[in-house]
Parts: structure tokens; sequence; C-alpha cells
């Protein structure tokens, strides 16, 4: 049996997207990596090969909006923390019908009837007060299923993590 | 005698990939299909955006800096069910959704005169 709030994989496969491409960084296809929370839902990271960071997703099948767990999750994550704030975290509910026919009929078969929930974190390309331009990298060397975030220059192809033992020289 | 659709509400923005053309075009083929008349609230209207912001509030998927597009679907005993927000990962993402919604067992039974 599965904790409440988690996502079976049929509907996980329902919910991804179909040829995500990097935002604003490089050319290259993205990747949707599965990371371990402390929720019970589905947190995906999607970036591309140099770990630019498109959006994180966390995606509960619940009865209430899960935003919190994804904002707790994200600053105990981020460096710096305060990189994580209230307005770069959007909700978005699917309900079925637009899901395709299976996740619909699956979602109609499960009473009493709950939307998915997911919240997206999307963390703009900023500038810094030099004018530099920066934006979220992520880096997944921190143990299986772990992301630790981070903010380098934009520009950069594949920036080292500043926490990243197995990087540093 | 059962509620019927009585109108279909998308909350967007001009400069949204997901919201134009996507979700115009879309929306006003569903409402096409639903015999219903569509109505377009933009967020960068001041005379909109109140509107959008209290259905999104009340109905839709809230936050200081809501998801676009949202689509709603408003019915004759006055309730509103929130249909559809767009995919913030990618624009062909929300464009399957839109496909997904047209062919659902929703649309079908909402066709049929039922209530979905």
């Amino acid at each position: 049996m599965s904790r409440p709030g988690a996502v079976p994989p049929l509907l996980r496969r329902a919910l991804r997207p179909t040829s995500p491409h990097c935002y604003r960084h490089c050319t290259r296809p993205l990747r949707g990596r599965t990371v371990r929370s402390s929720g019970p839902g589905w947190l995906c990271v999607y970036a591309c090969p140099g770990g630019a960071v498109s959006v994180v997703t966390y995606t509960e099948w619940a009865e209430k909006d899960p935003t919190p767990t994804l904002a707790r999750f994200a600053r105990a994550h981020t460096s710096p923390a305060t990189l994580v704030r209230r307005w770069d975290l959007r909700l978005g509910r699917r309900h079925g019908p637009e899901l395709g026919p299976s996740a619909e009929r699956y979602l109609g078969r499960a009473p009493p009837t709950r939307p998915l929930w997911t919240v997206y974190w999307r963390v703009y390309p900023f500038k810094k007060k030099d004018g530099r331009p920066f934006r979220l990298f992520a880096c997944f060397r921190h143990g299986a299923g772990s992301v630790r975030f981070f903010v380098a220059p934009a520009d950069s192809e594949s920036p080292t993590c500043p926490r990243c033992p197995a990087r540093k020289k | 005698m059962a509620a019927q659709p009585k109108r279909l509400t998308i909350v967007l923005a001009q400069w949204c990939p997901h919201c134009v053309p996507l979700s115009v075009v879309q929306g006003t083929r569903l409402a096409r299909r639903l015999k219903v008349p569509l109505r377009i609230l933009d967020i960068d209207r001041k005379a909109e955006e109140t509107a959008a912001d209290r259905l999104v509030r009340r109905y839709g998927d809230p936050a200081p800096d809501y998801l676009i597009p949202q689509v709603f679907l408003e019915w004759s005993d006055g309730t509103v069910q929130h249909l559809l927000t767009g995919f913030s990962e990618e624009v062909p993402r929300t464009a399957r959704a839109w496909a997904d919604l047209f062919r659902s067992a929703w649309l079908r039974k909402v066709l049929g005169g039922e209530r979905a």
C-alpha cells in the first residue's frame, strides 16, 4: 500500500512532458530526474546535462495544496535558501480529462475524487547588482536520489557545485 | 432540470505562449462544441484582472503569481468547474492537455447532457 498522496507510475507517465528543452541556457534536451523528498509525492527536477534547472515539480495525489512541502524541500536544498521565494512557486491541479484516457479512467475509479496537485518551482534567470546574469543549477552528486541547488553565472556551461566534494580540486 | 454549461472562461495573458494562440484557438473550439460563449480575461487589462483574480482565487489554482492559462466552465446552476491549467514544463504539454480534454470521457458526458 502506498502512502496517501503518492503518485502511481501510470499517473507519472501521464504528467510527463513530451520533449522538454532547456530554458534559456542551451539547446539540449532536458532530463527529468526523480529526487527523494520527505513528502509522499513525486519530486522531479528538470535540468539539462550541464545542470541548468528549467523547472522543479512536486506532485501529490491529495486533498490539499502541497506548496509548503516543496517550499520546505527547496529551502533545505538551495544555497542560498533565500532564493526560494513564494511567488516562484505556482500551483496547477490536474483532474483527469486533460491527462489522457488511462489517467482519466484511473482517477475516476478511485473515490473520493481528488485531483493531482502539481507545484512548480521556476527561478527565472536574474541579474545581480553588477549586472551579470545568473541562474539556478542543480548538482546530483550528493547521494542517490539527492540534489543540491546553487546559483552560477547564466552563461556557464556546466558550473562546479560549491558544496560538492566530488568536484572540488 | 439538469444544469447546463453556460460559459467558458479563459484567464490568460497575450504574451504567454501557452495562452496565445494555443488556448484561445482551443478554447474557441471547445466553446463551440459546448454551444456556450467564450469569455477571455486578460490579466494585463486592469478591467479584467480583478475578475480573473477572483475566479482563480475561488475556483482555480491560486498562487501569488499564478499559472496561466486557467480554464473554467460555468454552469447554469451557478457552479464553476476548473477544467485546465497550463503545464509550466513546456507549451507542447499544454497542447497535449487540450487534445486530451477534447477526447475525454468528461466531454462526451457533457455533450450527452450529463453533468460530469
